[in-house]
């Protein structure tokens, strides 16, 4: 990913995501200020064609908006720029417009779209939505389109939906064990810090560990975008970037103790996240029975180059 | 690495890694033409002979310089050599240290004489090298080593013991980590390495049967063994500093997550090409687990490639590589019936849970490797 748009994209998110943001985002309120700061850095049109950006920015800004729990539909708006070049004009006067991308008649913020694609190839700016949310509060609204024409999406946009929540783990996943590490060497239990403590630290080395693993399967996922190998290193970052958030939030709350269980304590907008991001566009053994039976299929004795080479 | 981060950068192997898979797969399948041999744990099997014809082929000793028997090759080359080796189960343990950590350690701190006498020998696969660090009184302390080296006419007087030396009854020679002083207040200094011929004269070799019934590892005995001043490996009492270095070389290799491989390839054959939704998610997920700790033992290949010493990242690829090798067996078992001794998947299983205690003890335990990464946290 581009080093300036990471930055860029860091900073924005740093300086607008706040507790308060969040909360209110959880409360059902669009965050307006947010995407208004988003869209002016023309940040929306990251991966969309003409852009000059790719696949690489576009999970990479993901990335980073995993990393601030940034309370917008960045996965589904980029997306829908990518795929099908409907990114939101930059009309002054309609700065909120955006697409978003239903799944099962489930789309983010539909409440605040001007436009919704189906997963099945339909789209249309005339819908009906029923507020609903996540475990994480995220509002994942129930649609029902109206006046619906064929919007082509691509073949393989279940993997990139999926790709979208792994990344979004992964810049999740490091943000927790930052704030692990933060809290362990200023909290202080038995007049030491709680890091010194073994047991602590052999917790904290394990969450590094899922970290680590979550980040290389998800970079491995996004390098093969555009490739043949790109649905085998999907299924394989979806379930184990799966795995490594259910194994890290629980031991990022363990050395939290009782201040990270609590709603005030801003570790829970990342877990919470986590816990939602791994269940969405396909659980774990979802993905491992689509990536096993590619396995099985190319039999016992290919299975070492399959892993290898695909 | 950054402070409190641990970064894998994705490793993309160049294009001569990949012509060098073919020729060792075409090779592997002209030395064994049913498919694969029954383990791929590194330390599985002792062949001589195999050795040797991988010395032939330019597979051993690859990244050397080519003075001293190497082949220049890039790490990424041999990283592949020897994950392709592994994945077959074929017997690799003959050469395997001195191929890994005994001839890099020469490479490095090793005299000219040392590297010309034993270099070209390890790497035609006729010269076999075993681990001197741990003892009956000293593993994961490795500081604490009692075996004492005292200075007498021409070189020392060796006496003392080790203990868990694999192969030491069929390797030529082994490095000892020993104590060339008394131990002072910096426990890590008057620590040396010296090179013993494990036939030579005050060397005894006592095999010790490990649980699964095998003879791999020994204890040697050292009672007033004369080592040569010639055999002091780099400076006397730098050993601490030498034998750390060879950490990043021993930890973050494919046999790190590979030991239980032969149960995965056992148990998609099980399952066959139409395998039970629940038979799939559970190659899936082990999969997912593989090729991730692959791309993550890669990427420290790539920084030893760099010249970096990747001590921490070695640690966490090699904690999660045998944590997921001690799971891989269990998963299985839970999938599958008794089946009859003979059948491929229960005699990999039963082989692979035998000697599962083992991949979180050797070459560093699993609460070091986490105390290793902690450090690297920077939490102690």
């Amino acid at each position: 990913m581009d080093r300036l748009l990471e930055e860029t994209t860091d900073r924005l998110f740093a300086d607008h995501v706040h507790k308060a943001t969040l909360d209110a985002a959880e409360n059902g309120e669009f965050p307006s200020e947010l995407w208004s700061r988003f869209h002016a850095a023309s940040l929306h049109l990251v991966g969309s064609p003409g852009s000059d950006t790719g696949w690489l920015d576009l999970f990479g800004v993901l990335k980073v908006a995993g990393r601030h729990a940034a309370p917008l539909p960045l996965a589904e708006i980029l997306l829908a720029g990518a795929i099908d070049g409907a990114a939101p004009e930059a009309d002054e006067t309609r700065t909120r417009a955006f697409t978003t991308i239903a799944t099962d008649g489930v789309a983010p913020w539909a409440r605040a779209a001007s436009r919704v694609v189906t997963a099945d190839g339909e789209a249309s700016t005339d819908f009906a939505s029923r507020p609903n949310t996540n475990l994480a509060g995220e509002p994942r609204d129930e649609v029902t389109l109206h006046n619906a024409t064929p919007a082509p999406v691509p073949e393989d946009l279940a993997e990139l939906l999926a790709l979208s929540r792994v990344a979004l783990m992964a810049g999740a996943l490091e943000r927790i064990l930052e704030m692990s590490l933060e809290y362990a060497r200023v909290r202080e239990q038995f007049g030491r810090p709680i890091a010194k403590f073994q047991a602590v630290q052999h917790n904290l080395a394990i969450l590094a560990g899922e970290v680590a693993a979550a980040t290389c399967a998800c970079d491995a996922a996004i390098a093969a975008c555009g490739t043949a190998r790109f649905s085998v290193e999907v299924a394989a970052a979806k379930a184990r970037v799966g795995e490594a958030a259910g194994v890290g939030a629980e031991i990022a709350h363990q050395v939290h103790g009782a201040m990270g269980f609590t709603h005030e304590h801003n570790l829970h907008h990342f877990t919470r996240r986590l816990w939602a991001w791994r269940d969405e566009h396909g659980r774990e053994a979802a993905w491992q029975a689509r990536l096993g039976r590619r396995i099985a299929a190319a039999t016992a004795d290919r299975a070492w180059a399959f892993l290898v080479d695909g | 690495m950054k402070q409190g981060r641990l970064a894998f950068d994705a490793v993309e192997l160049p294009p001569e890694a990949t012509a060098l898979r073919a020729d060792v797969r075409a090779f592997l399948k002209a030395e064994w033409p049913a498919g694969c041999w029954p383990n791929s744990d590194f330390g599985a099997g002792h062949d001589p002979a195999f050795s040797r014809k991988l010395g032939e082929r330019g597979w051993i000793g690859m990244t050397w310089p080519k003075e001293h028997g190497g082949g220049e090759h890039s790490f990424f080359e041999r990283y592949v050599v020897t994950e392709e080796l592994l994945a077959a189960g074929a017997p690799v343990s003959a050469h395997w240290i001195a191929d890994r950590q005994s001839g890099p350690l020469l490479l490095r701190f090793g005299s000219d004489v040392q590297r010309r006498r034993y270099l070209p020998a390890i790497a035609r696969g006729e010269c076999f090298f075993s681990i001197g660090m741990s003892e009956p009184d000293s593993g994961s302390d490795l500081a604490s080593v009692r075996t004492r080296a005292d200075p007498i006419s021409g070189g020392w007087r060796v006496n003392g013991a080790k203990i868990w030396t694999t192969d030491a009854h069929r390797n030529h020679f082994i490095i000892a980590l020993v104590r060339t002083e008394p131990p002072g207040e910096n426990r890590h200094a008057g620590l040396s390495q010296l090179i013993v011929d494990l036939r030579g004269e005050g060397v005894a070799v006592r095999p010790i049967r490990n649980l699964a019934g095998g003879e791999d590892f020994n204890e040697v005995l050292f009672q007033d063994c004369f080592v040569p001043d010639e055999n002091v490996v780099g400076e006397p009492g730098n050993g601490w500093t030498q034998v750390t270095s060879e950490l990043g070389y021993e930890r973050s290799g494919p046999e790190r997550f590979l030991s239980a491989f032969r149960v995965f390839v056992e148990f998609v054959r099980a399952a066959g090409p139409n395998p039970s939704e629940d038979a799939a998610a559970l190659i899936g997920r082990l999969a997912s687990h593989l090729m991730t700790l692959r791309r993550m033992s890669l990427s420290v290949a790539g920084m030893l490639q760099n010249g970096e010493s990747p001590a921490i990242e070695a640690a966490l690829v090699k904690s999660l590589g045998n944590d997921f090798e001690k799971l891989l067996p269990e998963l299985v078992r839970q999938k599958i019936d008794n089946l009859p001794w003979r059948h491929p998947l229960e005699r990999s299983l039963r082989q692979t849970l035998l000697y599962a205690p083992s991949f979180t003890l050797r070459g560093g335990t699993r609460e070091i490797l986490r105390g290793v990464i902690a450090r690297g946290l920077g939490l102690r």
